[in-house]
């Protein structure tokens, strides 16, 4: 295998570079790696919270890529199914950290428990402020129902269009149209006191 | 339009997904209800917000550990071939045994509901193999006894009206009418 580690000036479509990834071409498959690596961190960060798990998972999502390559069909956009590969994954490393984390809120400490919401003061940093903003989003975003918050990130922070999330997520366009508007209308609820 | 519907049509007012008659509707409703008005301008916050979350952007050394971890396997990792002799999606050993569970879960469905097996059968079944009493699907009182008689009987329908009205027939023979 000679995988060269610099981009390479593919111009092609996600579509023509699968189709060359799998006639056996593997700068096309870095150029898959470079378009994507980081659109999907950006899509997985949000379920974990935490960078290097979602590094991991993109890089899982990677290798399948490799593996599974010809198993793709180009009756689907690439986009839908690399994101379907990486929001499965995703999904079982939720649930291997589901059964992992053994947190109980008796053995917690009092600062571990407390959650206090700085008052928004006039002399606060305006920094600090967006960062505790962005806290708050990113909390509320793990905090919702697993469907609503695969949507929602698809929706809001990958800016696809719904006929994309209903091919990713695989339920018709109206459940995916209801389920983004509940989503919403859930962090309206849980982040309305921020203004 | 009611409050419900309203709330169901938020996001695609806000996405630009409603057709125009609908958006009309809507912004009426807008018009005339300023709770709902500022209810569609948080949500609109939250989504600016939301999009604005600041990206994160694969580490510098993405590219080198996947290699890595590529060329690291024994013998660097195989792409795989999907398997070609498929039948709807399932391999061959998997369709002949979903087609075997399919086929069980028919027969044994015509078994429970089918119409036409009736007692009549259920009983030939039973007395011609392996020789249940007889007696035992009779009237206990209009009951005889009538062990001799095994083989006639195994026409007989014990539950039918035909065969009740015989036995009545049998003790009508008995009655004897005594003159004054």
């Amino acid at each position: 295998m000679s995988l060269n580690r610099q981009q390479s000036p593919f111009v092609y479509t996600d579509e023509q570079l699968i189709a060359r990834f799998q006639s056996g071409d593997e700068r096309a498959y870095i150029e898959l790696v470079n378009r994507y690596r980081d659109r999907l961190i950006n899509f997985v960060y949000p379920f974990f919270g935490d960078f290097e798990q979602a590094e991991d998972v993109v890089q899982e999502t990677m290798i399948k890529l490799y593996e599974k390559k010809h198993y793709y069909r180009e009756i689907a956009k690439f986009s839908t199914w690399i994101y379907t590969i990486a929001r499965n994954l995703a999904n079982t490393e939720l649930r291997k950290k589901k059964r992992r984390k053994t947190t109980y809120i008796s053995r917690m400490t009092k600062d571990d428990r407390q959650y206090d919401i700085p008052a928004v003061q006039a002399d606060l940093n305006q920094n600090l402020q967006n960062e505790f903003i962005r806290d708050r989003i990113h909390a509320a975003i793990r905090e919702l129902p697993e469907h609503f918050k695969t949507v929602i990130i698809l929706r809001d922070i990958q800016e696809l269009s719904y006929d994309d999330i209903s091919n990713i997520v695989g339920v018709p366009l109206g459940t995916v149209k209801s389920r983004i508007n509940r989503a919403r209308l859930q962090l309206q609820a849980e982040l309305q006191d921020l203004k | 339009m009611n409050r419900y519907q309203f709330e169901d049509l938020i996001s695609e007012y806000i996405d630009n997904e409603l057709p125009l008659g609908k958006r009309k509707e809507f912004e009426d409703y807008l018009n005339n209800n300023t709770d709902a008005e500022a209810l569609v301008n948080s949500i609109r916050f939250n989504i600016n917000n939301v999009k604005g979350l600041p990206k994160v952007k694969a580490s510098k050394t993405f590219n080198d550990r996947l290699f890595d971890k590529i060329k690291s396997k024994p013998d660097g990792i195989k792409s795989e071939s999907p398997n070609k002799w498929m039948i709807a999606g399932f391999t061959p050993i998997h369709a002949s045994f979903m087609t075997g569970l399919i086929m069980a879960f028919v027969f044994i469905s015509i078994q429970i509901f089918s119409p036409s097996l009736d007692i009549k059968n259920s009983k030939t079944l039973y007395t011609t193999n392996e020789k249940v009493d007889d007696n035992a699907f009779r009237d206990p009182i209009n009951v005889k006894d009538n062990s001799n008689s095994f083989l006639t009987d195994l026409t007989d329908d014990s539950l039918s009206v035909d065969s009740i009205t015989q036995l009545k027939k049998d003790y009508s023979k008995k009655i004897q009418f005594v003159n004054d």
